[in-house]
């Protein structure tokens, strides 16, 4: 019987773990992360080895330097490149994700459906 | 020569191709089968050979091949741009026709061979009509060729020099292997569809097709697992940007393929066993087959910028027709079955077997189809609102990072799976010291790590899986009566586990910084001095390396720029790669001046681990193979 509540211990403390040692990923990453380098075939800014990446990096790291929020810099970007240089446009595009999400559902209930039914 | 004679072959082999489809001779189609795999090898050697004899009056071999080219990388040319790559294709479509007549061939019937020509010959087609890597150069362009003709015994124009292929191409040797498993794997689930179509066809109410397509499904799923594991290897190795897997089109395309394959793997069980899900069986069948077209059209035809994107010429309107052929012949076909499908029993047990095996299909059909969308959402938005967008990684991140999380768990229960339900409380009782083992481990990982709870999920249910499986494995083992097809799929959930580890490793505890150095200094990375020596330039027949040597205490490796002549593409550098069991040092260099340059260091978490789980899925076939002999 102790074995169990061993397990239900160890399952608390891991899920402590995230909040006492949490992630310490930067603005910065995120941000290049999710820029895109125009130049080089899909690479993100955190990707990409080329000198136009570099010049980027240079700019986005001023940016957070001087504090500008996530809209300014969204902002800045997005004005002088389109959306195409934003790689994770969902945060701003919800239905990017419910479309997948719906059509997720729909085919779930479907094949729910074929299993239950008598024809 | 060449031109001429590649030609004059391949229409040839759409002559044969075509009788065999008429045929109903027993006698003639074993002989037309095999006439069609020589000329197809013919061909193949062919090309090669003109390749090799820089025969450059071919359009293909002037404009994908040079003469400093190095032999491997000739060799490899051969698939180094479509209308090559379609070549290769038809020879693997060759090869498979003569291993379906061989040994699943229906007996009383020439319907299958009729399906299977009718594939074949659409895309040998491609290069009677279309186009052909033999066509004869008819106009020069500066270097290589700017116009050609598919038309026998023309006056053809020999460029002095070759293109080269693309630089990408022809920089590691991972790339003469890749592309043709990948090419094995994608033209594969023409097997599983050829039986599913041509036995449902006559309307034959038993589950014989359920078996030639399951058996016929490993073969392809195993070099696609083999040909995507390869494919990423190589963009790490090559491309220096430090990843494996960037959700590019065409990585998706081939990888939606593998995931309604894996699904197959699993339902066709469920159908063998209780009879039931046999729609959605002939489904997923079609799927996998149309899946492999349809990523066939969207990253040749043009329609999406990828780094694996060709040139485009016609195919795509060639493939779309396809498509729409091959969807119409698989939608007649079941609709033939509607009351053989209905037959379909219900599931009674949801947490036994069969449950849980629905659950992975519901699963790995959903990630198919996320990743679907994710693939053709950037097209789908410029056409209607004219708006460019990107899918990139936290698109798939929020959405198929749960289901394989998910998966995985799923993967614990079946390791020991029953048809009845499920008891939790005896198997709790079972497993406890093993699982609070994991729990422990998993916590001590943790304690160096930045945490997420996506990684301590990760973390914890892969553990928990690598032990219970490795101890089932020990347990098991003693027992010789288990059946095969247990211990490969065993084999491949083990690989799939320390997999999950090496990759939630990898994405969330890699990190990397930027060094400016110059010659004879050093730096520090992650408790490491690294030496920085005097770069060394060496000339090549086909390109200039600038390489930079940079030694640890231990090792000495070398960064490099590579300088590709004839070739308008920027210049390729390849990293210096210092390996361990935990995290890789992977740097690459920009020259700035003479002896300054600038280092992009990266420290790299669970590849190393990540390979070890691919290769242990990627070598799940060999109880298969005891079954066999």
């Amino acid at each position: 019987m102790y074995k169990k509540y061993l397990t239900i211990l160890l399952l608390i403390i891991i899920a402590l773990v995230p909040i006492f040692l949490p992630s310490d990923e930067s603005r910065f990453d995120e941000w290049s992360r999710s820029l895109l380098c125009p130049v080089c075939q899909g690479e993100t800014l955190y990707d990409s080895p080329s000198e136009y990446a570099d010049d980027m990096r240079i700019i986005l790291q001023e940016q957070i330097a001087n504090g500008l929020n996530d809209d300014e810099i969204y902002e800045f970007w997005v004005t002088r490149y389109g959306e195409k240089i934003i790689t994770n446009p969902i945060e701003r595009n919800n239905e990017l994700v419910l479309i997948p999400l719906f059509l997720i559902l729909v085919f779930v209930l479907m094949f729910v459906r074929n299993l239950y039914v008598k024809k | 020569m060449i031109y001429n004679l590649g030609i004059l072959l391949s229409w040839l082999s759409f002559a044969l191709l075509t009788i065999l489809f008429f045929t109903k001779n027993t006698y003639k189609t074993n002989l037309l089968v095999r006439i069609n795999l020589f000329l197809q090898v013919a061909l193949f050697c062919l090309l090669e050979i003109g390749l090799f004899l820089n025969d450059f009056s071919v359009s293909y071999i002037a404009n994908y091949s040079a003469e400093s080219t190095p032999p491997l990388y000739k060799f490899a040319s051969l698939w180094g741009s479509l209308d090559g790559s379609i070549l290769l294709w038809n020879l693997c479509l060759s090869i498979f026709m003569y291993i379906y007549l061989k040994y699943y061939k229906i007996n009383d019937s020439n319907l299958d061979m009729r399906i299977f020509s009718f594939i074949t010959i659409f895309f040998v087609g491609y290069t009677v009509f279309s186009s052909s890597p033999f066509a004869g150069c008819v106009e020069l362009a500066t270097i290589g060729c700017e116009k050609s003709t598919l038309i026998p015994f023309q006056n053809t124009l020999k460029s002095n020099l070759g293109r080269g292929p693309n630089p990408l191409l022809q920089n590691h040797p991972l790339m003469a292997i890749h592309p043709p498993m990948l090419y094995i794997g994608y033209v594969g689930m023409t097997l599983p569809f050829v039986a599913a179509t041509s036995r449902l066809f006559k309307k034959d109410e038993s589950n014989d097709w359920i078996e030639v397509a399951e058996k016929t499904t490993y073969i392809p799923w195993l070099f696609l697992t083999t040909g995507i594991t390869l494919g990423a290897a190589w963009s790490y190795e090559v491309l220096g940007w430090g990843g494996y897997w960037a959700w590019d089109p065409v990585e998706n395309v081939s990888f939606i393929p593998w995931l309604l394959a894996t699904a197959f793997l699993h339902s066709s069980k469920v159908q063998k066993t209780n009879n039931t899900l046999l729609n959605w069986n002939y489904i997923l069948v079609g799927l996998m087959f149309l899946s492999t077209i349809f990523g066939t059209f969207i990253t040749r035809s043009g329609v999406l910028i990828s780094v694996h994107a060709f040139s485009n010429g016609n195919i795509g309107t060639y493939l779309l027709v396809g498509l729409t052929l091959f969807s119409l012949l698989f939608i007649f076909i079941g609709s033939r079955n509607i009351d053989y499908f209905t037959n379909s029993k219900k599931i009674t047990n949801w947490f036994g077997k069969s449950g849980f095996f629905i659950l992975n299909n519901i699963i790995l059909f959903s990630s198919a189809l996320v990743i679907f969308i994710g693939t053709i959402f950037p097209l789908f938005y410029e056409t209607l609102y004219d708006r460019q967008i990107t899918i990139g990684r936290a698109y798939y991140d929020i959405l198929v990072g749960p289901m394989l999380l998910l998966l995985l768990l799923l993967m614990i229960f079946s390791v020991k799976l029953t048809v009845k339900n499920i008891d939790i409380n005896s198997w709790f009782k079972l497993n406890s010291n093993l699982l609070n083992l994991s729990l422990v481990i998993a916590i001590f990982m943790l304690i160096n790590l930045n945490n997420t709870y996506f990684l301590v999920v990760t973390v914890a249910t892969s553990l928990i899986l690598i032990l219970l499986t490795m101890k089932n494995m020990f347990i098991k083992f003693r027992m010789s009566s288990t059946n095969k097809t247990y211990w490969t799929g065993q084999i491949a959930h083990l690989g799939i586990a320390v997999f999950a580890l090496g990759i939630v490793l990898n994405v969330t505890q890699s990190y990397s910084t930027e060094e400016e150095i110059n010659s004879f200094q050093e730096f520090e990375f992650n408790n490491t001095t690294y030496f920085v020596y005097d770069s060394i330039q060496e000339n090549k027949p086909e390109k200039t390396v600038i390489k930079l040597p940079i030694s640890n205490e231990v090792k000495t490796k070398y960064t490099s720029l590579n300088i590709f002549r004839n070739s308008s593409q920027q210049a390729i550098s390849s990293p210096a790669v210092f390996r361990s069991a935990i995290n890789d040092i992977y740097i690459t260099v920009k020259f700035i001046d003479e002896d300054s340059y600038k280092l992009i260091v990266r420290n790299n978490y669970g590849i190393f681990i990540m390979w070890v789980g691919l290769f242990i899925s990627s070598i799940s076939f060999i109880p298969r193979i005891k079954k066999r002999v």
